[in-house]
């Protein structure tokens, strides 16, 4: 393969089309869109952050103000956790708005993360949401397929494909030149994106707190820049192959439209037929089954911690629960929080590795689909996808079982064995103590979990890559010269 | 020189050529008639090495095209019938495109000498091609054989859609090329342009190679009946 | 002439393919609609089981305080889901369709989500409304893009020119076998569906097809228009895809954009925080203001009273939950309407923009938008003030836990009729179609038709 024929076929390509005016009009309101989005996508990012600070400050305000108090009134005062947002998730919005933002923390209940975008919005949502990611995945790749159908087509329906051949450039040549050519022209709306992004990633007062968004906004690139240029191959190729540019363009069309919009949800609905989760109806009462099993917490004449009585009555050589040296309700409780958290998380266990089944259905596709390929790689890069909800997910229930586990280990250290219930006027500590329990800090997932994950995406560009290689080197004989 | 040896083409059951056997030597002009699906353009396209004969071979200059498809279309130019061309490049743009492709870099001045040998007119060179009519796209096409120096011409129905004045500037310029010592090989319907220019004319019919006759044998009128009787 | 246009157009492998095409992703739409209705169908016979069997389990549990015993018990409201409902899934996937509370403080409840994996409800469902909106156009476009160029291109359009003094009248023709085509495909649908996902034959199933009618309709029209700009081929298709474009995913997502900027709703958080402090900081205050205020909202509970001196009460407590809702009500309320606001600020969108009007439209028809949602959570407290009033009394006073029938609480039902705005909802589609035929009419007459 010739560079300079490369370089000759590729160029022709861009100064053709950069030549006629719909081309230039239509990377021109393009970009107006991507900036639009990167912009407001940005905007947003910030205000829901502040937001969620505010609120943040709030809770932990409130927290250490309160009065003295009994310490499990303070493990039912709870906490509320808010979920931030990575740096990068302006760029692709991912799953953000169909994810909850603000869950309610206590003892003895896991509640579930409420208030996302989508239960608020009215059914506009689901038309989907301008950001730089969407546009980059799904309408860029119709942009490039309507540039390239006709690419070799035409030059067949001309006769200057025969001349082409005949002035002895090969058939990879030409294909891989036009491609290179086609990538060219998708790279005239990336590339002012990608540095926007840069930008606005350098000047956001949250990414110098996550300085692994920088190598995670590398390889966003790099994963773009491989999807982009498998599309132009095999807008070229098709073009190729095709009878006529006509056929050209229907197949590209259909391509698009079954991949984008059609494939996802069909996998979608067959992945939960194949894999289905319970309703919340049905999860609580499996859970709550087990837990009756268990036995009350709150009540320290619980005849199934009777066991765990006596078993301390001997150790201590007393008769009653009142002369035991530390406060026996409080450590029933804290038995009862371990046992009943460590039910529901092996409930919760169970579902998300069904959902994780569902989601893996998808990623199967990704081997027929660049598309889930790509937008996988993006949501996880940009920490829009599942992986980083889970993670906040379980980074509020630890907090949630410290928070209760902390005020009953209050409980039992201070408060007297003699008292009957939390509402009585001797049973309070001071509330110098509230201050002992550290803040929640949402973290984000390491930049290696976050790679680790999505290997799988990353292999099927990579096959994608290989599949189209090894296509337009062997499967050349077939194609027609006119 | 272009020889085909015992040529045969099949598709499944149907025969596009059957065992042809033809020799154009340097300098001879050979018009190739016949009717429509006849394998006028099935042999061209052998030569050019777009297809894979299924019997028999095509060499140029004794190199055979099956083996060194690279290197036989080096000695080749070919003009399609219909010359469609990049029509937001000028002429001197497009044959700067197409030679370099072949390996050959010529400055303006070279460009241009080309396109006037080719016939075009100076005005027109740094036209857009999209506005030339179709005997000025052909010399544009001519000027790329010439640019490339081949040794052979190969044509598609090269006079459809010319009027009169400009068929027979194309005559004068395949003479020329043909006394530098091109071979050129014409397929055509023109039954006068063949008789007016070539050296020899081949009639074909289904497959086969039916007659050849040297053109100064033959009038007019006679080839024409002759071409009734064979088709 | 009719009958030669039909046979040209159904024997053209392309415009059959086209046809097929949106039959069988019609009946994948119904198939999925149909399993959508099944499952919740599953869900909410599942609840009332379950409703019944925790109550008695309960009641077995704490046979001696009804105080204590409300504290568990959960009574669930359902909102009524349409077979309609299968066609346009709308939000139903998103808001739960049951919410099962106790008479405890409702804020913390209201908005509990049910399960649902977040990538599913991303890549949405493909439902029939989806069919109609996305792929339905696609195929039109594909039909109409090329009605005059493709004969200009083949040849053909110099004889009909030649043939005939009036050849608008033979685009009309092609037109509406093209027309007619699509409508069979679009009708047979909806008759499929009627059955398959056993759907009334009502005023608001009437409307649905109507809506869709009109909505294939406006497309029909747009393309006519565009054709009438007698571009090329090329032209006509990168022209109609590009609105396809804008008008299936751009704009939406634009407003939707715009509609989150201008109202965004902080005030979801701040009543999480004002109802949970309502509630737990009256732990720590005394019992008697709490108790005052709780007789100002009910003046008929005036005469029970908390014991004096005593620790604790199921009075009190009840109070306290009380406050918790009184105290975020404002909070609550703001919410409401800031939705209430996003919901008009689309629907006005929608009048100029038919994709949106008729998404909007049909979910609202088939009761699965931001509005029946709304109507849900008023229903759910009214359902929520309603169990608080029975038990109140009951509560103050002790009374025995077998003196109330446990097992007569099974589910309620929200059921709304769907109202019919019939000029609402159908004039704006007829306005839309009706300014492109008369545009394209002027551009028919200004182009005189050429070769």
């Amino acid at each position: 393969m010739r560079i300079t024929i490369l370089k000759l076929l590729s160029k022709l390509v861009w100064s053709s089309k950069m030549s006629n005016r719909g081309t230039l009009w239509l990377i021109g309101i393009v970009n107006v869109l991507v900036v639009f989005a990167l912009i407001s996508g940005f905007r947003n990012l910030n205000q829901q952050q502040k937001t969620a600070e505010h609120y943040s400050h709030e809770v932990r305000e409130r927290w250490e103000s309160r009065p003295d108090k009994h310490p499990h009134r303070m493990a039912h005062y709870g906490y509320v956790a808010f979920r931030q947002r990575f740096p990068l998730s302006f760029f692709d919005f991912g799953m953000d708005s169909y994810l909850g933002n603000a869950v309610f923390l206590e003892a003895h209940r896991q509640n579930t993360a409420n208030f996302s975008e989508a239960s608020l919005s009215n059914g506009l949502l689901r038309f989907g949401e301008i950001s730089a990611g969407m546009i980059l995945q799904l309408l860029l790749p119709l942009l490039i397929f309507f540039w390239g159908f006709d690419l070799v087509a035409r030059e067949r329906e001309h006769g200057t494909l025969r001349i082409l051949l005949t002035q002895g450039v090969s058939w990879q040549e030409i294909i891989i030149g036009k491609s290179l050519g086609l990538f060219y022209l998708a790279l005239s709306i990336f590339v002012p994106s990608a540095v926007l992004g840069l930008i606005l990633l350098f000047f956001s007062e949250y990414t110098t707190e996550n300085p692994q968004s920088y190598f995670r906004y590398l390889l966003l690139i790099i994963s773009y820049l491989v999807y982009f240029f498998v599309l132009a191959a095999l807008a070229v190729f098709v073009s190729a192959r095709a009878k006529s540019s006509k056929s050209a363009l229907i197949q590209l069309i259909g391509v698009w439209l079954f991949f984008t919009l059609m494939l996802p949800k069909l996998s979608q609905v067959v992945g939960q037929n194949i894999f289905p989760t319970p309703s919340k109806i049905e999860f609580d009462t499996t859970v709550e089954q087990e837990l009756i099993k268990q036995g009350d917490s709150h009540n320290p004449n619980d005849p199934h911690f009777r066991a765990l009585k006596d078993s301390l009555l001997a150790a201590y050589k007393v008769d009653s629960t009142h002369k035991l040296p530390f406060n026996y309700a409080g450590y029933v409780m804290r038995e009862g929080e371990k046992l009943s958290t460590e039910t529901y998380k092996k409930h919760e266990a169970q579902l998300i590795e069904t959902y994780q089944k569902q989601q893996n259905v998808v990623r199967l596709t990704a081997f027929l689909n660049p598309y889930v390929a790509i937008k996988n790689l993006s949501m996880a890069l940009s920490g829009t996808d599942y992986a980083a909800y889970n993670d906040f997910q379980h980074q509020a229930e630890a907090f949630r079982y410290k928070l209760a586990q902390t005020m009953n280990e209050l409980q039992i250290k201070y408060i007297s064995n003699k008292v009957k219930n939390s509402a009585d006027k001797n049973a309070t500590i001071s509330k110098k103590n509230w201050a002992d329990l550290p803040d929640f800090h949402h973290q984000f997932l390491a930049f290696g979990e976050v790679c680790q994950n999505e290997i799988l995406s990353g292999m099927s560009l990579f096959f994608w890559v290989l599949g189209l290689g090894i296509l337009v080197k062997y499967s050349v004989k077939n194609l027609k010269a006119f | 020189m272009l020889q085909a040896t015992n040529l045969s083409k099949t598709y499944g059951e149907q025969t596009a050529l059957n065992n042809l056997n033809l020799t154009i030597h340097e300098g001879e002009i050979f018009a190739l008639l016949g009717q429509n699906g006849a394998g006028k353009t099935t042999t061209i396209n052998c030569f050019l090495g777009f297809i894979e004969p299924s019997g028999g071979g095509v060499s140029i200059n004794g190199v055979s095209v099956a083996d060194n498809a690279l290197e036989t279309k080096k000695y080749l130019a070919y003009i399609p019938e219909t010359v469609m061309l990049y029509a937001n490049l000028t002429g001197t743009e497009n044959l700067a495109f197409f030679s370099s492709l072949a390996g050959f870099s010529y400055n303006e001045e070279q460009l241009s000498g080309f396109l006037s040998k080719a016939g075009l007119q100076t005005a027109a060179h740094n036209q857009r091609v999209g506005g030339y009519s179709k005997g000025m796209r052909q010399k544009v096409g001519i000027a790329i054989a010439i640019a490339k120096k081949a040794k052979a011409l190969l044509l598609d129905e090269p006079t459809s859609g010319l009027d009169p004045k400009a068929s027979n500037e194309f005559s004068e310029i395949l003479r020329e090329l043909a006394k530098n010592g091109t071979a050129v090989l014409m397929a055509t319907h023109d039954i006068f342009r063949a008789k007016e220019v070539a050296n020899r004319i081949g009639i074909m019919k289904e497959g086969n190679l039916v007659s050849v006759i040297d053109a100064k044998d033959i009038s007019a009128n006679e080839l024409e009946q002759l071409y009734l009787q064979t088709v | 002439m009719t009958a030669l246009l039909i046979k040209n157009f159904l024997r053209s492998k392309g415009l059959l393919t086209g046809l097929l095409v949106l039959l069988a992703a019609g009946f994948v739409s119904l198939n999925i609609g149909k399993y959508f209705l099944e499952k919740n169908k599953e869900i909410i016979e599942k609840t009332a089981e379950y409703q019944q069997k925790s109550i008695a389990r309960n009641v077995a549990f704490h046979p001696k305080e009804i105080g204590l015993l409300l504290y568990y018990v959960r009574f669930g409201l359902v909102n009524e889901m349409p077979n309609l409902a299968g066609l346009s899934i709308g939000q139903r996937d998103i808001n739960p369709s049951l919410q099962s509370v106790t008479i405890r403080n409702l804020e913390e409840q209201k908005y509990t989500t049910d399960l649902q994996n977040p990538l599913y409800q991303m890549l949405g469902n493909m439902d029939f409304s989806f069919v109609l909106i996305y792929l339905f156009p696609l195929i039109i476009i594909a039909f109409c893009f090329n009605l005059i160029s493709e004969e200009k291109e083949e040849g053909t359009w110099s004889l009909v020119l030649s043939q005939s003094a009036n050849p608008l009248k033979m685009l009309r023709l092609k037109m509406l076998v093209r027309y007619t085509s699509v409508l069979v495909v679009l009708l047979l649908l909806l008759l499929v569906a009627k059955f398959y996902l056993v759907i009334p034959f009502d005023a608001t199933f009437l409307a649905f097809i109507l809506t869709s009618i009109l909505y294939v309709s406006f497309w029909f029209s747009l393309a006519w228009l565009v054709v009438s700009f007698q571009k090329n081929s090329s032209q006509n298709a990168l022209i109609l895809l590009l609105s396809w474009v804008m008008l299936t995913i751009v704009l939406p997502a634009g407003i939707n954009a715009i509609t989150v900027t201008l109202y965004p709703v902080p005030e979801a958080f701040s009543s999480v925080l004002e109802s949970r402090d309502g509630y737990h900081n009256k732990w720590d205050e005394p019992k008697e203001p709490t108790v005052a205020k709780f007789h100002q909202h009910y003046p008929q509970f005036s005469q029970y009273r908390h014991p004096e001196g005593k620790d604790y009460s199921w009075l009190w407590y009840y109070a306290m939950q009380q406050m918790g809702d009184d105290e975020a009500a404002t909070n609550a309320q703001a919410f409401k309407e800031k939705l209430q606001k996003r919901n008009t600020i689309s629907s006005i969108a929608g009048l100029f923009f038919p994709t949106i009007h008729t998404q909007l439209s049909l979910n609202a028809l088939s009761l699965s938008d931001m509005d029946n949602y709304l109507h849900f959570i008023e229903k759910l407290e009214g359902f929520h003030e309603q169990k608080r009033l029975h038990f109140y009394p009951k509560i103050f006073t002790d009374a025995a836990v077998s003196g109330e029938d446990w097992g007569g609480f099974g589910l309620d039902y929200f059921k709304e009729k769907a109202n019919v705005h019939w000029l609402r909802t159908l004039f704006p589609l007829l306005i839309i179609s009706g300014l492109c035929l008369i545009l394209a009419k002027m551009k028919f007459r200004k182009n005189q038709m050429a070769g």
